[in-house]
């Protein structure tokens, strides 16, 4: 057989289902191409019920082969094909895509459909009968009535249609055709290209003319100009039994014969090529849409997401840039209110001590009581630095947990203050020396008493003697000794309260001293704590830069790679639809490249 | 109290509790005013159905002009075998149709006749629609469906009522127009239409037609095309179809000579008989129940529209109404029981149509027995006992001991309640 243009579009049309993967339309393809090549035309007959259809098909076989009747008759479609003899047969057996195969029970041929309608689990008639109009391959398709609701019927007519290679819209004359006709012809068309509406019962009806007018003009109007053969078959088959040509030119069957002789059998090239076009559109229509949805996924989709991370992490930066800053200043501030707070704490509490210091040396004697002091004074400034720096180890707790939670709130192991004070000094309150505190011996006491009672002896001597007494008397040694006494004990006052002095000199330079000292080695720790935490909150910015900045890196990369997998993706599918596209062309120059006249109207 | 009483009632009290509302009185005194008035018969169908025709062939007259705008109302005066009776001609039903036409219709009518062609390819959203409203679902009693065109189903052949017919039987029993019509029934409008108004110049030129040879006359009568080359004929075929012809003229031939007796004897051929016989069963014998019917949708509307406090009393009325409105199933039950919905053996079937009011409405007309007082009391309670046991008797099924057990309580109502 001759290459045909429509094989190659078609063998084509199965490479390109097999390259996506659609083993289903291969499958339905090769059957279809199996079927293509043949000479055989398979003619479909459609309609709503009670149209004519089965008795449309009796009328051209001049034969009652397709029952018929006032309600729904036909439920299984019927195939009439040309046999040397007449034969029939059941098909039986799952509904299958294809019109051959299944099994076959032979039945009379007259019979056969009037049976197959009847009988539970058949799928189909076939009849062969010796007719001249069926023998060059000619077959005709009975099939139930299409309703407005999708029913079994409806299902059985479909299953049938892909395999047509013209349809016949049966409608009667007795109204024009309906949304729901025009709607079947619209369906049927997309699937069989060649469709011709045919107009029947027109013998019936007297004003079936106007009604075929309409039928024409509504076709035309949208967009399908499918002919309109007005036939009659009571009229055909009556002129058949009176063997009257008259009759049977007004049965309008003539054009019907002529029509399917001259229009389709004669131009089985063309048929082939409307339905591999259709064919061809409609496995492209469903090829194509999955590309364009994956080419619209791609296109839109992509990166969309990845880049408002990228740009987040660029923003993440700056903010980080202005945060950490913040940080250092919250720090700084924080230490400073520290500072101050530490300092006037330190300063109370010591001059507390001071006047407790001062208040106690009132009246005690630095000489007795300077150990009792020492240890007293000892402890509390002890408490005094214990207090002030568990104050400030609490305050750099506080601080650092305040910063943790505004910095790392997701590391808190960063600012954990055991780490930070670990090293931090405790300080000891250094030794206080003892003030040079003289004491009062018995050679002093001695001497200043015998200084008192010298002055004391000579002076009332001096008196007595203005009595005549001796300087030396009695009185005189009397007042010596008390005078003597006297200034023992003054002395002994004087000594004491000049000590006290000295010991509160000595308690308060060794306040002073310890205020100092420990004042600044408590500034030391706290800038040390402050540097420590300034560098971790530093190290923390740092490594949130780092962090963020391999994200975007990594986004970046990833942005990068789907870019290119994208533009080739694109690439791709661009260019699988346009092939598709190109073969629906080629498709659409099959159906157009002859215009046979008859075929359209 | 029966249920045009109530229904009268209520739209009386209806009148007391909005007599400050214009519109409401305006609409419930329309609705009073029409409880006297004759049965309104909505015929309704797509474009070309056949409404007018058939609107012609109800009424005897050629009153229904073909493509008419909006709705047509025809006065049928009452005849021997036909109560009085108001027809309405309604524009097609379509995709094009103006919106809230389907309500109008369904408001102005009391019953609709819906003419389709073939049940497989009809479009039941119209007989839907009907029965869309609370009441309507209550009492979906109040529509027929009609083959309009029957001789066109079984392809014009002289026989193709008897076909269009089996067809009708068949689509009356299944599927979803069984719940959505009382029966369905088919009849050749043209052939009706014609016999019907048969004049007498049609009748001689039909007899003429009869009185040539046949081997004359077959050729002639074989397409609507060959019978119009002429001109008289033509108009012969326009007024009665070629089915309507082809009968008139085996009519005539088989002896209806008469212009009387073809006119007879075309409606009873071509269905009007059975329509009509429906028209009575259904509607015209039971109007003041679908009076009662449209009564109370009018009813439920105001209701609806303008609700107010003291109309409450009024809606619980209404439910209570239509909840105990025996009238309704006695006419589900006529429907079921004569279309061969409910399978009854044939003497009980006869009895339940009997006393579910089918053949009148009259105690005695019920129970089939001219007696009075006492023994027609006694005659309800046996047939009630009988009933009630078909109605417990496990040999039947559901629908028929439901429809036994509506029986049961048609028999009840003939004892307690006083004669209609």
């Amino acid at each position: 057989m001759m290459a045909s243009p429509w094989l190659d579009v078609l063998d084509e049309t199965i490479q390109a289902c097999a390259a996506q993967d659609r083993a289903d339309l291969v499958q339905r393809l090769r059957m279809r191409r199996s079927e293509l090549v043949t000479p055989k035309v398979r003619v479909i007959v459609l309609g709503e019920s009670s149209q004519g259809k089965s008795q449309l098909i009796n009328g051209l076989l001049n034969a009652p082969v397709c029952a018929t009747g006032d309600d729904v008759t036909t439920t299984v479609p019927a195939i009439v094909e040309h046999a040397a003899s007449p034969v029939g047969a059941l098909v039986t057996g799952e509904v299958t895509p294809a019109l051959e195969s299944a099994d076959r029970v032979p039945a009379a041929a007259e019979s056969v459909t009037a049976q197959a309608n009847k009988q539970p689990g058949v799928v189909r008639a076939e009849v062969g009968l010796p007719r001249k109009l069926l023998e060059s391959g000619l077959a005709l398709i009975d099939t139930p009535p299409v309703g407005p609701e999708v029913s079994e019927l409806t299902r059985a007519t479909q299953s049938v249609l892909p395999q047509a290679d013209a349809v016949l819209l049966v409608s009667d004359a007795t109204r024009e055709l309906t949304p729901a006709e025009l709607d079947l012809l619209e369906r049927a068309s997309t699937l069989c290209p060649t469709v011709v509406v045919v107009l029947t019962k027109i013998d019936l009806v007297p004003g079936w003319r106007l009604v075929a007018e309409r039928n024409r003009a509504r076709l035309a109007k949208g967009g399908f100009p499918a002919t309109v053969l007005p036939v009659s078959a009571a009229l055909r088959l009556a002129a058949a039994r009176s063997g009257d040509s008259v009759l049977n030119e007004e049965s309008g069957y003539g054009a019907l014969v002529s029509y399917l002789h001259r229009d389709l059998m004669g131009q089985v090239e063309l048929l082939r090529r409307r339905s591999v076009s259709a064919l061809t559109r409609m496995t492209v229509d469903q090829l194509v849409v999955p590309l364009r949805e994956r080419l619209s996924k791609v296109q839109d989709s992509a990166t969309d997401e990845l880049t408002a991370r990228w740009r987040a992490a660029g923003r993440q930066l700056e903010e980080l840039q202005r945060e950490s800053a913040r940080w250092q200043t919250v720090l700084s501030d924080e230490v400073a209110d520290l500072m101050a707070d530490l300092d006037f704490d330190l300063r109370d509490r010591t001059r507390r001590i001071l006047r407790e210091a001062d208040e106690y040396f009132e009246v005690a004697d630095p000489a007795k009581d300077w150990d009792e002091f020492e240890d007293w004074l000892r402890e509390n400034l002890k408490a005094v630095a214990e207090a002030n720096s568990n104050w400030l180890l609490d305050r750099f707790e506080w601080i650092a947990r305040k910063l943790a939670t505004q910095i790392a709130p997701h590391r808190p192991e960063v600012f954990a203050p055991e780490t930070l004070l670990d090293d931090v000094y405790r300080n000891e309150v250094g030794d206080l020396r003892m003030p040079t505190v003289e004491r009062f011996t018995i050679g002093q006491k001695l001497f200043v008493g015998m200084r008192g009672s010298y002055s004391g002896l000579l002076m009332f001597g001096l008196a007595t003697t203005l009595a005549g007494m001796d300087l030396i008397n009695p009185i005189s040694i009397g007042a010596g000794v008390a005078f003597g006494a006297k200034s023992v004990f003054e002395e002994r006052g004087n000594r004491l309260k000049r000590r006290q002095a000295t010991a509160r000199t000595a308690a308060h330079r060794h306040v002073d001293d310890f205020f100092l000292t420990y004042g600044k080695e408590s500034k030391d720790t706290v800038r040390l704590i402050h540097r420590e935490l300034r560098d971790r909150c530093t190290a923390v910015a740092h490594e949130l830069r780092a962090e963020i900045s391999e994200t975007a890196k990594r986004i970046k990369q990833v942005i990068d790679a789907e870019t290119a997998q994208r533009g080739t993706a694109t690439r791709e599918l661009t260019k699988g639809i346009e092939q598709l596209d190109l073969l629906r062309r080629r498709g659409q120059a099959l159906a157009g490249m002859s215009a046979v006249r008859g075929l359209t109207a | 109290m029966n249920l045009p009483d109530r229904a009268w009632t209520l739209l009386n009290q209806a009148l007391d509790v909005y007599a400050d509302s214009p519109r409401a009185i305006n609409w419930l005194r329309r609705h009073l005013a029409r409880f006297t008035d004759p049965l309104r018969l909505a015929v309704v169908g797509a474009h070309a159905s056949g409404k007018s025709t058939l609107v012609n062939a109800i009424a005897g007259e050629c009153v229904a002009t073909e493509g008419g705008q909006g709705m047509a109302w025809y006065q049928v005066p009452p005849v021997r075998s036909q109560s009085p009776l108001t027809l309405i001609d309604t524009p097609a039903i379509g995709p094009d149709m103006e919106p809230g036409a389907v309500e109008s219709i369904c408001m102005e009518a009391d019953a609709v006749l819906y003419l389709m062609g073939h049940p497989h390819n009809a479009d039941l959203a119209f007989l839907r629609a009907v029965q869309d409203h609370p009441v309507a679902r209550v009492a979906a009693v109040n529509s027929v469906a009609v083959l309009s065109r029957a001789d066109e189903l079984g392809g014009g052949r002289v026989d193709a009522l008897i076909s269009a017919r089996q067809v009708a039987r068949k689509y009356r029993k299944e599927g979803e127009l069984s719940g959505l019509c009382q029966d369905v029934i088919a009849v050749a409008g043209l052939a009706a239409s014609g016999g019907r108004t048969l004049t007498d110049d049609e009748f001689e030129l039909l007899a003429g037609l009869a009185a040539a040879p046949k081997e004359e006359l077959d050729p002639l009568l074989l397409s609507a095309d060959r019978f119009a080359a002429d001109p008289e004929r033509e108009r012969l075929l326009v007024r009665f179809g070629l089915f309507g012809i082809r009968l008139a003229v085996t009519l005539i031939r088989r002896g209806a000579d008469t212009r009387a007796a073809l006119s007879t004897q075309l409606a009873q051929r071509s269905g009007l008989g059975d329509l009509r016989d429906a028209i009575s069963l259904y509607f015209t014998d039971r109007a003041p129940v679908l009076k009662a019917r449209s009564a109370l949708i009018g009813l439920d509307v105001v209701l609806r529209m303008e609700p107010r406090p003291s109309a409450a009393p009024l809606v619980a009325e209404l439910e209570r109404t239509l909840a105990g409105a025996h009238e309704f199933h006695e006419l589900r039950l006529l429907a079921t029981v004569s279309t061969g919905r409910v399978r009854l053996p044939e003497e009980l079937r006869e009895e339940a149509i009997r006393l579910a009011g089918g053949y009148g409405l009259q105690p005695q007309e019920r129970l089939g027995a001219q007696v009075q007082g006492p023994p027609l009391r006694q005659a309800a309670a046996a047939a009630l006992r009988v009933w009630r046991a078909y109605s417990e008797n496990p040999v039947f099924g559901a629908a028929e001991r439901h429809a036994a057990r509506t029986v049961a309580r048609s028999c009840e109502a003939l004892i307690t309640e006083p004669a209609p």
